[in-house]
């Protein structure tokens, strides 16, 4: 157990991985780089604000009342109009071609019986491929019918009014959401993959036991092989943390200093856990498979990209077996909500708790596969 | 001087029902090279993996340099330098990145490292690859880097395991001749090898055979053993133009106990009585072509291994 603890020779593998880790400058690009390049691609793919949504007209009518609502169509946020077409027959088309994802129809005398008050209806077509865009472009065609109305006979008169008020993301803008979630994510995939081939590497390599024979005790090693790692991590954060607040213009509403020092926690867990995977695995193929074994369901129920809230109850569960789950807790916290030590203890604790636990049974683990 | 430096009783070594080491007893003198040997999957490397601390035993025990193995791990590791089998540093470090990271490994100070560094760059000869990446270096090259690296820390035992395989003539002359150096300033080397001619260079040998130790002692001593060529016989050399011929000719004689083709001679071991005249009228050659042999180490190697086989 003494040995367990022993942190000689720390200093001589922190200066060997510096030197491992500089002699290939691409590798350390790649590093850095990767992650920030994930969050790019996959902050503009995962995009649940449904906007420009592209949709085609066949207006059969062409009174006034028609082009208001066209115009109101065009206005929108929600519309992009990018056919107009001839007849019915093309407006499903279109539709089915996947040219459009949503297609009005405003009938013959359409305006003759609005102004006469005979409730014309205007036929409305949504592709229900993606359920999201569906309902968003199903909900904003219903709003969309007071506009020619309004615009005619300039009545605003309505019996009540809703004035609901959004807290913390008022625009809605889904990448607030969002994008601190795949910060974690990038980070914990890279942060994993880097350590998962430390100890496994040597071993495959020959070179273990000839660390071995020296007095570089268990703790040494483990903490001299994490800590370049974890430079090399702040590297990775503060590239995607810049990418966060200048290519997706989300405001970091808490404090910055807090937000760093948890991240850099939460690097060396996940440092730690590729480290642990490091000294469980034989080969470097193993160790692969087992970093993608907890990265996959980790996208799943971390609440990455899938609100936790929203997760049947064993998932949810299953969420706080992953350090990443606490992760995004407090990166949501900190970004969006501005949140400070006093709400987020109950994420901070268990990460950091976790960090030791998973240090510990590294060395241990270490410990029992090297003197056999 | 005289102490041992290497004690092993009746170290043994089981994983589950195989026993890898079986009850091996030697010791090394200090200040000597001692030859382990033995065929591939004899033992060989996990009787050094023990000594180094690397491998726990299942019972007996070892001492290296007065320490217990087990119990003082921590004093047997700064006493010991190890070269591994095949290359085992790191090859995208330079040589004197490797050498400074052992140094630091040792918990060396600045000033020692560089003075030591010096020093064993010195000894064996890698100053005008100190910038090289240790990949690129010849496997020549990459043996003496390791056995600097080894030294670097100034151990009083050092284990070397197969440090000559696959190295060019030249290079494990070289490197057997820095191994005497060395050796006479006062450090032991504990060397695994399957070369008979670095075996011969040896102050002592134990020759490893499935766990167990079926010879140790000099090489005269081994040689001379009663095992190797027994009371009743008698060894001869027999120089032929033909070796296959002639090795096929041995094996119609009735007296024949055993036949080894060494290049192109022939180790003959037949009843006593024979006479080199007589022996060579049956297979057919000079009898000035024929004479009594001293058996080679390797002769001993190969009688005790089918002496074992047998039993």
């Amino acid at each position: 157990m003494s040995e367990l603890f022993d942190f000689s020779g720390m200093g001589a593998v922190v200066y060997k991985e510096l030197r491992q880790i500089l002699r290939s400058p691409f590798t350390l690009a790649l590093a850095i780089g990767v992650p920030l390049l994930q969050l790019l691609l996959l902050g503009y793919a995962i995009n649940t604000t449904v906007e420009h949504v592209p949709c085609a007209v066949y207006n059969e009518d062409r009174g006034p009342a028609a082009q208001a609502f066209i115009d109101g169509l065009a206005g929108s946020r929600t519309f992009d109009v990018v056919m107009n077409v001839s007849n019915r027959r093309d407006l499903i088309g279109a539709i089915v071609a996947g040219k459009v994802r949503a297609a009005f129809d405003i009938p013959q005398n359409f305006t003759a019986d609005l102004l006469a008050g005979r409730d014309p209806a205007v036929g409305a077509f949504v592709d229900g491929s993606d359920s999201a865009i569906a309902q968003v472009a199903y909900g904003s065609a219903i709003t969309l019918s007071g506009i020619p109305l309004r615009n005619l006979t300039a009545a605003t008169v309505t019996p009540f009014e809703v004035r609901p008020v959004v807290l913390f993301n008022p625009a809605m803008r889904s990448a607030n959401f969002f994008v601190p979630g795949l910060i974690g994510l990038v980070l914990q995939n890279i942060t994993i993959m880097l350590t998962a081939l430390a100890i496994v590497g040597e071993r495959e390599r020959g070179t273990l036991d000839q660390l071995l024979v020296t007095p570089i005790g268990t703790a040494g090693l483990m903490l001299g092989k994490l800590i370049p790692y974890v430079l090399v991590a702040a590297l990775q954060f503060t590239a995607v943390l810049l990418g966060l607040r200048f290519v997706f213009g989300v405001p970091i509403a808490g404090n910055i200093v807090l937000l760093a020092v948890l991240s850099l926690s939460f690097l060396m867990v996940s440092l730690g856990l590729g480290l642990l995977i490091s000294t469980i695995a034989q080969t470097q193929i193993q160790a692969q498979l087992m970093a993608i074994f907890i990265l996959l369901p980790s996208v799943l129920v971390s609440g990455a990209v899938f609100e936790r809230s929203l997760m049947p109850l064993p998932m949810q569960i299953f969420g706080y077996v992953i350090p990443l789950t606490y992760y995004i807790e407090i990166l949501r916290g900190i970004v969006i909500r501005g949140a400070g030590v006093a709400q987020l203890w109950p994420s901070i604790l268990p990460m950091l708790g976790y960090g030791v636990l998973i240090f510990v049974m590294a060395s241990i683990r270490f410990a029992r596969s090297t003197r056999g | 001087m005289n102490d041992p430096s290497i004690v092993l009783n009746t170290l043994t070594k089981a994983y589950g029902d195989r026993v890898v080491v079986d009850n091996v007893n030697f010791s090394v003198a200090a200040g000597t090279i001692f030859g382990y040997l033995g065929p591939n999957g004899s033992g060989k490397t996990t009787t050094i993996k023990m000594l180094c601390g690397l491998v726990r035993p299942t019972s007996g025990d070892a001492h290296v340099a007065g320490f217990d193995v087990e119990t003082q791990a921590n004093q047997v590791r700064r006493a010991i330098g190890y070269m591994a089998q095949g290359f085992s540093l790191y090859g995208d470090l330079t040589v004197d990145e490797n050498l400074e990271f052992y140094g630091r490994a040792y918990g060396m100070s600045a000033s020692a490292r560089e003075a030591r560094k010096r020093q064993v760059v010195e000894t064996v000869g890698i100053g005008e690859y100190m910038q090289y990446l240790s990949a690129n270096l010849s496997g020549g090259w990459q043996r003496r880097l390791a056995l600097a690296c080894a030294l670097l820390h100034d151990p009083t035992v050092v284990f070397l395991d197969e440090p000559t395989a696959g190295i060019d003539p030249v290079a494990r002359r070289d490197l057997w001749d820095l191994l005497f150096v060395l050796a006479s300033a006062g450090k032991t080397f504990f060397v695994t090898t399957h070369y008979m001619d670095e075996a011969e260079r040896c102050s002592s040998l134990a020759y490893i055979y499935q766990g167990h130790i079926l010879a140790s002692g000099s090489p005269d001593e081994i040689c001379s053993m009663p095992d190797i060529t027994p009371v009743d016989t008698v060894r001869y050399g027999i120089a032929t133009d033909d070796v296959m011929e002639t090795f096929r000719q041995t094996h119609n004689l009735q007296y024949l106990r055993d036949a080894t083709i060494f290049g192109r001679d022939i180790h003959v071991v037949v009843d006593r009585r024979i006479t080199a005249t007589q022996l060579a009228r049956d297979v057919g050659v000079d009898a000035s072509r024929v004479e009594p042999v001293r058996p080679s180490l390797e002769d001993a190697f190969v009688a005790l291994t089918r002496k074992a086989d047998a039993a």
